[in-house]
């Protein structure tokens, strides 16, 4: 599918004026370059870090050839699945926000638009508050349970957005908005769990709400990878049913497309996605939105083209942002406002995709509308 | 290989019996119409009067609440989507891509009900795909973005996309709407080549009735949700009947060009005056 474009042309006789971006050509070969890309910045992740290690180090750790058991167990215990968490945790928010942009035809759609993100939170903020006892302070972080009440909830609070916003049909307009409200209650929801809450759990729900990839390791790898492995190949394998569902219903209908059983399945693999990763890195919010849209601004809206670009695209940027978060700590906060914070704990990299992400993207939209 | 390839249409578009409503509001009450195979039809009549209804009924994009549309004989809600967009396709009005589509990125789409969801585009899907984009003159711009087309170029795009699905029937809502007159005459003749040419059943909703007269073999009359004249434009285009249902005072005199006739509108009826009669 991907290259049926490159195929019309060299089928064609007649030489054809492609005037189309160099990203739309070289499909591939853009994609290729953004896998390399990928293993470069999964590289420099796993360096960065309290422990310095030296290149050789890190690659022997990844080898399993380290000569040191600390190496063994920081490159290989820590810092490797927190990198590949949030790579694959990038991809799923990124595939989520392409579909949503694309179904609902409003490029504001973004993960967290759709309730599901917040639901998500909401649930795992709950299941904090209420988890009674110390224990889950070791066990639950780095248990299934929390991903899987993260998911329940995400799952549910996307059931009740559609099922709210059907009437006679489901209706692209009316599903923002009313995503939108439900994110809006959600939302009020956790600041009143907040502010109930003990402590010591206040830390954690802010990471949570913000999202945060810090500490997270192969057990967080081994509970997102299968919801991903299942969920960004069905994104994959709808791309032609996207397609013609973002030529509006009427179109859609007369091409003999099941709508309503299409925008369904889509917004469930939506969900899904959003749901999966919210539940292991928690609230992550704004690169759903610019990861497809920088995708769209290189490759434009064929969806064949926009949607695995925005898997990886939107991956780099969160493995971009994980950096930076590991690189500032809370304690340069503490440095430039001249607060006594404890240099411990490290920026939530929620907070740097916010605060880097959406001044970046502002960039991109001003020099795309001078370019245009 | 396909029947609008080699020019034959037989496949059969009829409504028996249809209506249809909206809430409380009948748009269409128990209308029948047989749509005439390799022949250009043209819905007109007023604002309101449910032209775009049928047409969209006629496509099963709107369900009846009464009656049947039938293709081939069976009715249209009961054949799966696919089979029916592989004999039939329509245009709806003002149709809307997202920005940043090219056009053959758009025409492509025409063939989803040949290939499916899950298939690649085969040999003969790029040749109908060329076909389509050579057919509509739209070669040149095979790669450009819609966004930066004409009105008139996008037009003719979104019509490459129902030529792509190489249907025999193709249903057009008002395809010149919003064009300047040459880019309009562009559309009609274009309409009038796939019909001479390839044998296509075309229904169109047209707004402009010298227009209908002129590249029409058949003029249906809608008022109020029902046919109120169907036949030849030279029977069909009359002052009585542009008095009943358009309210205008009009001389019919004929084009010299393609001998059509030609309404000339000169004065609005008097809803209590006098109604529904002219003496002129």
């Amino acid at each position: 599918m991907i290259h049926s474009n490159v195929q019309t042309s060299k089928n064609n006789s007649i030489q054809l004026d492609d005037s189309r971006p160099f990203a739309v050509r070289r499909f591939a070969l853009m994609l290729v370059m953004s896998g390399i890309t990928i293993v470069m910045l999964v590289v420099l992740h796993i360096t960065v870090g309290t422990l310095d290690f030296t290149p050789r180090q890190i690659v022997l750790a990844l080898l399993n050839q380290a000569e040191d058991v600390v190496h063994r167990q920081v490159v290989f215990g820590l810092r490797l699945p927190r990198a590949l968490v949030a790579l694959v945790a990038g991809g799923m928010l990124g595939l989520a926000g392409a579909i949503l942009q694309t179904i609902t035809r409003n490029p504001l759609a973004e993960p967290g638009l759709m309730g599901v993100s917040s639901g998500a939170v909401l649930a795992i903020v709950l299941y904090i508050v209420f988890d009674a006892g110390g224990s889950i302070w070791d066990s639950a972080d780095s248990g299934l349970i929390l991903p899987f009440v993260g998911m329940v909830g995400g799952l549910i609070a996307g059931l009740t957005v559609y099922l709210l916003s059907y009437q006679r049909g489901s209706d692209p307009m009316r599903l923002v908005l009313v995503g939108v409200l439900i994110g809006g209650i959600n939302t009020a929801l956790i600041s009143v769990v907040l502010l109930a809450a003990q402590d010591e759990d206040v830390q954690r729900i802010v990471r949570w709400t913000v999202g945060s990839t810090s500490g997270r390791v192969w057990v967080h790898w081994h509970t997102i990878w299968p919801i991903a492995l299942a969920a960004i190949p069905l994104g994959l394998f709808s791309m032609s049913l996207a397609n013609i569902l973002q030529l509006g219903d009427s179109v859609a209908l007369g091409l003999g497309l099941a709508i309503e059983r299409t925008r369904f399945l889509l917004l469930c693999i939506a969900a899904l996605l959003t749901a999966g990763a919210v539940a292991v890195v928690g609230g992550v919010g704004f690169i759903g939105l610019i990861g497809p849209h920088m995708a769209r601004l290189m490759v434009g809206n064929d969806v064949r083209r926009l949607f695995p670009l925005s898997i990886v695209l939107t991956a780099i940027l969160l493995i971009i942002s994980d950096i930076v978060a590991r690189t500032i700590t809370i304690g340069w906060v503490g440095l430039i406002t001249g607060l006594d914070i404890p240099d411990t704990a490290g920026l939530p990299v929620g907070a740097v995709t916010a605060l880097l992400g959406a001044p970046f993207f502002l960039y991109l939209l001003l020099r795309g509308r001078s370019a245009l | 290989m396909t029947n609008s390839q080699n020019g034959s249409s037989d496949h059969l578009l009829s409504a028996k019996d249809i209506s249809i409503g909206y809430a409380e509001r009948t748009v269409i009450d128990t209308l029948s119409l047989v749509v005439e195979t390799s022949k250009v039809t043209a819905l007109v009549g007023p604002n309101g009067s449910g032209k775009s209804t049928l047409l969209k009924a006629l496509a099963r994009l709107l369900s009846v609440n009464a009656g049947v549309v039938y293709l081939d004989g069976k009715a249209i809600t009961k054949l799966p989507s696919a089979v029916v967009a592989r004999q039939l396709a329509i245009l709806p009005q003002g149709p809307n891509a997202p920005r940043g589509l090219t056009v053959t990125e758009l025409v492509e789409q025409g063939r989803f009900p040949h290939v499916g969801a899950l298939r690649m585009l085969r040999h003969q899907d790029h040749d109908a795909i060329k076909r389509a984009l050579t057919l509509t003159n739209m070669n040149k711009f095979a790669h450009r973005s819609l966004d930066t087309l004409s009105g008139g170029e996008r037009q003719r795009a979104w019509i490459a996309l129902t030529l792509a699905q190489d249907t025999s029937i193709l249903l057009l809502d008002e395809p010149t709407t919003f064009l300047d007159i040459g880019h309009q005459l562009e559309i009609l003749d274009l309409v009038q080549q796939l019909n001479q040419e390839r044998g296509m059943t075309i229904v169109l909703v047209l707004h402009d009735l010298n227009q209908a007269a002129r590249y029409s073999h058949r003029m249906v009359v809608l008022n109020q949700g029902q046919i109120v004249a169907d036949g030849i434009p030279h029977d069909v285009l009359t002052p009585p009947l542009l008095a009943e249902v358009f309210n205008v005072q009009a001389n019919i005199v004929t084009d010299p060009a393609s001998n059509t006739p030609i309404c000339l509108p000169y004065a609005v009826v008097s809803q209590d005056g006098q109604p529904h009669t002219v003496e002129s």
